[in-house]
């Protein structure tokens, strides 16, 4: 089990996390849902080792292990796509680009820059690249906005495949169905439902 | 048709040109004395005439070569404490200040100063690179302030070695600042360069020979020698324009 205990966290005066507990499977998919703005992000960030608690810890995984895919793309408008992959990959898994590539439906894009991508080819790309990473966890912020709903489906088969836990924060109901759990919160400050 | 627009295109590129020779010349007539204004033919004549000696290309070279030796040590300088300043508030506080003085310090202020304090020979490179210094500094501390944060996080997060961000992240976010930075400081390390050579003349240096000029009341020289320092200067301005631009299609 990833554990997450007493994690309290403030953003200035606004207290997004407090003393807040939580028990997630260390396999499988495991869906956040919840509104926006009711600490789902933090706390991927704070799995990921992004920010730091002012009290609390985290058990079950290393966040230094872990990888994270930002709520927003980050892609570098002057790095073209198959750098995107091979940037992130250690010098023994070079040769794994076109398979990224692919696990993302980007075959033919491998050398164009990201400002030639649609909003949903964007998201594929920085959902390889973070899958790419090979973190022991997967922590995936809004990992489908914009992709289209044919390909969600492969690439939460896709993701299944990779056999590590990955905990993802979502809206879209055809995601929550596809999970194995689902967490629903509210906040802030963020509690269960 | 085709011929029409190529005539079209050489009279539109020397009208302008040819407009202010003619003034010039105009200009020249009207005053009537050579010394205090030479017509455009003579001083072209001069140039062509001194051009053809050993000792304009062996000038020029020595000139480039103290303004290139300043543009780099300014530079480098420059890069190495706009990022110092950018990550220690304490070196902050301290350089950048020091920075904007000399920055706002007159050019003849440093000469007469620099004058003081090393070999006459080495004036005209520390003096331009002075001048470079805070320009360099300026706008690559413009572009480290104003890079994404949200890249550098992920680089962070993506566990890139510091080579690899500054090689990722850093210096292609920083490209723009650098090349405005680099253009705006070749100019002026070519303009003070040669002010030093005037003030403090070498032994060769397109400022001794203007120097040279000047006391002996040579005004066709003196523009001759102008007119080859702004020559050069755009020469060369547009040989690191394409270079720079070369590097962004790499």
């Amino acid at each position: 089990m990833i554990k997450l205990e007493h994690i309290t966290l403030c953003y200035g005066d606004k207290l997004v996390l407090d003393r807040f507990s939580l028990e997630l499977p260390a396999e499988g998919l495991t869906a956040l849902s919840g509104p926006s703005g009711c600490g789902k992000t933090t706390l991927l960030r704070v799995m990921a080792g992004l920010e730091r608690p002012e009290a609390g810890e985290v058990s079950g995984m290393d966040p230094a292990r872990a990888a994270l895919l930002f709520q927003e793309d980050r892609l570098l408008p002057w790095r073209r796509v198959r750098q995107h992959i091979t940037d992130v990959l250690p010098r023994s898994r070079r040769g794994e680009g076109e398979r990224w590539l692919a696990f993302a439906e980007l075959e033919g894009e491998g050398d164009v820059y990201p400002a030639a991508l649609s909003g949903g080819m964007a998201r594929r790309l920085a959902l390889a690249r973070c899958a790419a990473l090979g973190g022991e966890v997967l922590l995936l912020d809004e990992p489908f906005a914009g992709v289209d709903r044919t390909r969600t489906a492969r690439l939460l088969d896709r993701l299944r495949g990779l056999g590590v836990p990955i905990v993802l924060a979502t809206h879209q109901p055809q995601v929550l169905a596809a999970c194995d759990a689902v967490i629903a919160l509210e906040g802030p400050p963020l509690r269960r439902v | 048709m085709g011929m029409n627009s190529g005539i079209k295109k050489v009279l539109q590129a020397a009208a302008p040109p040819a407009f202010w020779l003619g003034v010039w010349q105009l200009a020249a007539l009207a005053v009537g004395r050579e010394l205090l204004l030479p017509g455009p033919l003579s001083v072209g004549a001069r140039l062509l005439a001194l051009a053809g000696t050993a000792d304009f290309w062996l000038s020029v070279g020595a000139t480039l070569g103290r303004v290139l030796l300043g543009l780099g040590w300014g530079a480098l300088t420059g890069t190495a404490l706009a990022f110092l300043t950018h990550f220690s508030p304490w070196a902050d506080r301290l350089i950048a200040p020091a920075v904007r003085v000399v920055r706002a310090t007159p050019v003849v202020s440093f000469i007469l100063l620099v004058y003081l304090w090393v070999d006459r020979s080495a004036i005209p490179w520390v003096i331009a690179g002075l001048m470079v210094l805070p320009v360099v500094w300026g706008a690559l501390s413009a572009g480290l302030d104003s890079l994404d944060k949200k890249l550098l996080e992920l680089a962070r997060a993506y566990r890139f070695s510091r080579g690899k961000t500054l090689g990722l992240v850093y210096l292609p976010a920083l490209r723009p600042h650098i090349e405005a930075g680099l253009l705006t400081a070749f100019g002026l390390a070519w303009k003070s360069g040669v002010a030093a050579e005037v003030l403090s003349p070498p032994a060769r240096a397109i400022g001794s020979r203007i120097q040279q000029a000047k006391l002996g009341l040579e005004t066709p020289d003196l523009l001759a020698w102008t007119l080859a320092i702004v020559a050069l200067s755009l020469a060369l301005e547009g040989l690191l324009r394409r270079g720079l631009g070369r590097g962004r299609k790499l």
